[in-house]
């Protein structure tokens, strides 16, 4: 509660430091021409405020009760014994949660002020300019994205804080990756690509694992797939005995042989082997292999490239069936 | 008659139901066929202890099919989960509504799992998302309630009536559609409508094929499907139309508006 009026007040710090700067030019005035300082004090000044807001606001969120008095559920971690190593990952993760809560908060504005002005094109006019169509789909798109991101950051917290042992609760995994096909597929379809899922067998039941972990993983796979595949992505679902697997499979270029080895590495992307400016975080295919050999499976890839005519790469994520929590497992 | 959805209703409880994300999925909705009844913070509500309240007092009032709330109400500290409260006291006095809640933003799966398990594990409870697209969330629910609809309409003009075994193009009755081919295209149209994505593996039709090469024989009677359709609708269907064989697995619906 009280951590609540200091970061308000760290929040109009951020805009007024952001709005002085942006503004400088037209309000401020210039003090010398010649020196280097040559630029409105009010750029300066606005600069000032907007990084003061910014560590305010960090610190609010890094160091709940480090501030005794100033933050609500202060004492919490305060001053006293000097923290343990879990003991600043469990602060970490407890930071991230707030953090990932509030950065929800703007995207959901974006998004769905972009499905109000959808909504409003088309009963203005019946059918929505295709071009402006392709800006509003390219914003919807980011959403998936974002929320990749973010859960990508989470977890590679969680992982970050220690070893923890694999779940094993009673899991469907049809439906969990039949929800994950649905997520994607607007946005695959948008991109003019098409996702297929199945299972063999069609019935195919309940395994003992973790869930959100099979989820993570899935997403990450089935998220590089729709961006690289040319136009066909499949997911399929099947099992022996002992494990099951989910083969997530594209038709796209492939990944060259050279690169396989490095996939699984964190922070890898081919435009950091290039050296090249970076436009993904290269941490999906870490973080989900890292989350596979937690569950005691694997996570390997496959992949042939163009110019061959059967181009494609398939990932395939085996887990164990496993046994209900309790029961030996076999 | 009997439509994808016939007059169901849907319950929306959620403290932010005019805002835009929460007006995209009624709208889905009511395109869909469903009528949505909203349960709206009322001048002098102090806290969540009034939306529960109220949501439960909607319930008995106005018998939805389905529930649609959300986990948060307010800022209040003690409001932020007040919709895992709501949901307990859903599923405790009525076990077999299907409740479907909105998780915040991108905040999932380990609550979810945090959550289910304090559940019956029958319960019909699921969670999306709050960011879903309407589509998304218009499918789960679809899912939740349940129960398969006898008329599927497949694209804008193809209607699939599952206890006549009967195929409609545009009003006219297609008697090429009978039998085995009526039931190739069943399945097919109801892995479809259950999730859009979904492919029928060759394993499961199989059983609607003679002869010694049951694929040749499958392929055979989804080629006269689709003559017969393609006749109907005034256009030939190619290789990528309506029924798709995706790399030999199998074969799934792509319906076109
Ligand atoms: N299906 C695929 N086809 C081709 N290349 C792929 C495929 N999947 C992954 N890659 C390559 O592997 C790299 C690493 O993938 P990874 O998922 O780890 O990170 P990323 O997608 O770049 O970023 P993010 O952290 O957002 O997932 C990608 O940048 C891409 O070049
Ligand atoms: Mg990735």
């Amino acid at each position: 509660m009280g951590s609540r009026p200091l970061r308000v007040a760290a929040a109009v710090l951020v805009v007024a430091g952001a709005l002085g700067v942006v503004l400088s030019p037209l309000l401020g005035e210039t003090v010398s021409e010649e020196s280097l300082w040559g630029v409105e004090p009010l750029a300066y000044v606005g600069g000032l405020l907007l990084i003061a807001g910014l560590a305010v606001l960090t610190a609010s969120y890094a160091l709940p009760g480090v501030l005794p008095g100033m933050f609500g559920k202060g004492g919490t971690a305060s001053g006293g014994p000097a923290h343990t190593p879990e003991r600043w990952s469990e602060i970490t993760q407890q930071y991230f949660e707030v953090f990932h809560h509030d950065l929800g908060r703007p995207l959901s504005r974006i998004v769905g002020k972009e499905r109000e002005l959808r909504a409003v094109l088309e009963a203005r006019s019946g059918t929505i300019d295709p071009a402006v169509a392709d800006l509003l789909d390219e914003i919807e798109r980011q959403g998936p994205n974002f929320r990749l991101m973010m859960s990508n950051l989470q977890v590679l917290i969680q992982l970050e804080a220690g070893p923890a042992p694999g779940r094993d609760d009673a899991v469907e995994p049809a439906e969990v990756v039949r929800k994950i096909v649905e997520r994607y597929n607007a946005v695959a379809g948008e991109m003019g690509k098409q996702i297929t899922w199945w299972s063999e067998p069609a019935e195919f039941g309940i395994v003992y694992s973790d869930g959100s972990a099979i989820e993570h993983i899935v997403t990450n796979l089935v998220d590089n797939a729709v961006r690289f595949a040319g136009a066909q992505v499949e997911v399929k679902l099947t099992q022996n005995p002992t494990h099951f697997f989910v083969r997530v499979w594209d038709d796209g270029q492939g990944i060259p042989a050279h690169y396989l080895q490095h996939l699984f590495d964190r922070g890898w992307t081919p435009e950091s082997a290039r050296r090249d400016e970076k436009v993904s975080s290269g941490l999906g295919l870490f973080i989900a292999q890292t989350l596979a050999g937690r569950q005691r499976g694997e996570l390997t890839v496959e992949s042939v490239t163009a110019p061959d005519p059967d181009h494609h790469t398939g990932f395939l994520l085996s887990l164990p069936l496993g046994s209900p929590a309790g029961a030996p497992s076999a | 008659m009997n439509d994808a959805r016939p007059g169901g209703s849907i319950l929306i409880v959620d403290d932010e139901a005019a805002s835009p994300l929460v007006s995209a999925v009624r709208r889905g909705l009511e395109k869909e066929g469903w009528r949505t009844v909203v349960v709206e913070p009322e001048e002098g509500w102090r806290s969540g202890e009034d939306f529960e309240a109220a949501a439960l007092y909607a319930i008995e009032e106005s018998r939805p099919d389905g529930v649609l709330l959300d986990v948060r109400f307010g800022d209040h500290r003690d409001d932020l989960f007040k919709g895992l409260d709501i949901l307990r006291k859903i599923v405790t006095e009525h076990p077999k509504l299907p409740v479907l809640m909105f998780t915040q933003y991108t905040q999932g799966p380990d609550r979810e799992t945090a959550v289910r398990s304090t559940l019956r594990w029958d319960a019909p409870v699921d969670f999306i998302d709050k960011l879903a697209s309407p589509e998304e969330v218009v499918l789960r629910l679809r899912r939740l309630i349940g129960t398969a609809p006898e008329v599927i309409r497949v694209g804008a003009r193809i209607t699939l009536n599952v206890s006549t075994k009967t195929v409609e193009v545009a009003g006219t009755l297609m008697s090429e559609i009978s039998g085995m081919r009526f039931e190739i295209l069943r399945e097919l149209a109801v892995a479809w409508y259950r999730s859009p994505g979904q492919l029928v593996p060759f394993a499961t039709l199989e059983r609607y094929s003679e002869g010694e090469d049951a694929r040749a024989s499958l392929r055979v009677r989804v080629r006269e499907i689709k003559d017969a359709l393609g006749k109907a609708l005034g256009e030939r269907l190619g290789a990528g139309d309506l029924i798709i064989n995706v790399r030999d697995q199998g074969y799934r619906l792509v319906p076109k508006d």
